[in-house]
């Protein structure tokens, strides 16, 4: 079997473009899904009943449903049944954000539901409102208890932004399959594919640890 | 059981003015347990009333009835004269005029030690940071720990925390300070420079309510003692009465569980080292 590397480098402008597109999308969506995912797990931690269990509903929705479907769903019924018509780009931020927000939300919730109550007692023993002890206290413990599972998230999402594929929305994985399919080189493709994926991701795993190593709070 | 309310000797302390915390008939129940069953005494101005009594009788959770912490299911908390449960009051602004001191210190562990004591000014009173700041280093000069403002409380011992957290508590300028069991979580060794800090905010006229196992603080610091039982005000009265001569069996056979059998101690045995630092009496407030 011969290789032939050239197809990989004649398009290397595409490839990068593609990867610049996949960086786009995992970057705008966890702006929007980590104050995304934590108005949700305010909203489920509400002392109103109705509030929690529709934000309950949402959330495991969203969990509970391939991302692959939720994307689709999205790009056919929101403009069918809905009338809303968006850019490919925009409804793939909206899949992505809306499933991330969700899994964010369940995270927030265990972060905050992890600190004792006595930390609860302090501030509202100090004068504080609920909402002063929520940000002042039990936020900012809470956030850096689960910055290791927010990063884990963030390293599926950057692999997942490749489900927008099947959209039309050109990241890294469109641009390299249509290459391939263009080419015929399948292996060269998918070889260099693979590379461009684990150098983005790798680097975004290890700064993640940094950061988590650098804030740690030992009690 | 009948409950003893002597008059003493010597007037109770502040008995001239009204009462600055009182409970009547306080009731609180967790399921079929009656955690407080008709609990009934009064804190004077300038007391420092010390409540002792068995484990899980009741002691801590009326600490924390009287800053709405806890529900209560029957009775009245007044403070000064307001009625903490009541819908209509705001539960906030008589909870920042009494300081509360946790048996497991419950500093802020993401802030450093300056930050912990600073934490309340600036965001309950709104005060500007540059003050509440000078204001947390007056404070943690005053309980000796003026060299640890910009350490994490997790580098701290247990007594250096429980210092830092009455200071926090000072930082509000309350009118009442409440320990809840402040030396129980602390090594043997660090008891000391804890016990001496409040005996000396003690001294300066410092509102108190403590429960505490500390029997010799107690006796040499309180003004008052109620000893409680099973949900209910035994007895109460000074020191010298509960201590020397207990007139309920229970208050007997709870001292005499604790190795107290009534004899006087010198006042040597509360000597405790002093923090490192001074503790200077207060100038202004």
């Amino acid at each position: 079997m011969t290789l032939d590397w050239s197809v990989v480098w004649d398009n290397r402008w595409r490839l990068i473009a593609g990867a610049e597109m996949t960086i786009l999308l995992t970057a705008i969506t966890m702006m929007l899904a980590l104050p995304g995912g934590l108005i949700l797990a305010l909203l489920r931690l509400s002392p109103l009943r109705a509030v929690r269990s529709a934000t309950t509903w949402f959330v495991e929705f969203f969990r509970a449903t391939p991302l692959i479907l939720q994307i689709y769903w999205m790009f056919y019924v929101l403009p069918a049944a809905f009338d809303i018509r968006l850019s490919e780009f925009a409804t793939a931020l909206l899949g992505l954000t809306l499933n991330v927000s969700s899994f964010n939300s369940e995270t927030f919730r265990a972060g905050i539901q992890s600190i004792r109550p006595g930390q609860w007692n302090a501030g509202l023993a100090l004068g504080m409102s609920k909402p002063q002890v929520m940000r002042k206290i039990i936020l900012p413990q809470a956030t850096l208890r689960v910055l290791p599972a927010l990063a884990s998230t963030w390293v599926s999402l950057f692999k997942d932004t490749s489900l927008v594929s099947i959209i039309a929305v050109a990241d890294l994985s469109y641009v390299a399959l249509k290459i391939r399919s263009e080419t015929y080189r399948v292996l060269e493709v998918l070889t260099a594919m693979a590379a461009l994926y684990c150098l983005m991701g790798y680097p975004q795993a290890k700064l993640v640890d940094w950061l988590h190593r650098r804030l740690k709070v030992t009690e | 059981m009948s409950i003893r309310t002597e008059t003493p000797t010597r007037p109770r302390i502040g008995s001239d003015a009204a009462p600055i915390l009182s409970f009547d008939n306080v009731c609180k129940r967790y399921g079929s347990l009656d955690a407080l069953a008709g609990v009934t005494f009064q804190v004077n101005r300038g007391e420092v009333v010390c409540l002792i009594g068995p484990s899980g009788s009741g002691k801590s959770t009326l600490l924390r009835c009287a800053n709405a912490l806890e529900s209560i299911d029957g009775g009245r908390v007044l403070m000064d004269g307001r009625d903490v449960h009541d819908r209509r009051t705001d539960a906030r602004n008589l909870r920042r005029r009494m300081g509360m001191v946790f048996q497991n210190f419950e500093l802020f562990p993401h802030l450093t030690v300056l930050r912990n004591v600073a934490v309340g000014p600036t965001t309950v009173l709104r005060m500007p940071a540059a003050g509440a700041a000078a204001r947390a280093m007056e404070l943690l000069r005053k309980v000796g720990l003026g060299d640890k403002a910009a350490q994490y409380p997790a580098a701290l011992s247990g007594g250096q925390q429980q210092r830092v957290a009455i200071a926090r508590a000072l930082a509000m300028q309350p009118d009442v300070m409440l320990f809840d069991e402040p030396t129980s979580a602390l090594d043997p060794e660090t008891i000391g420079e804890v016990l001496s800090v409040m005996k000396r905010l003690a001294d300066e006229g410092m509102t108190m309510v403590v429960v505490t196992h500390e029997m010799d603080f107690a006796k040499r610091v309180g003004n008052w003692i109620v000893v409680f039982d099973h949900g209910k005000v035994v007895e109460q009265g000074p020191p010298r009465q509960v201590f020397e001569e207990p007139t309920i069996q229970r208050t007997r056979d709870f001292l005499s569980h604790l190795g107290w059998h009534g004899e006087s101690l010198a006042a040597s045995d509360l000597l405790v080292p002093a923090p490192s630092g001074s503790y200077e009496h207060r100038t202004s407030d």
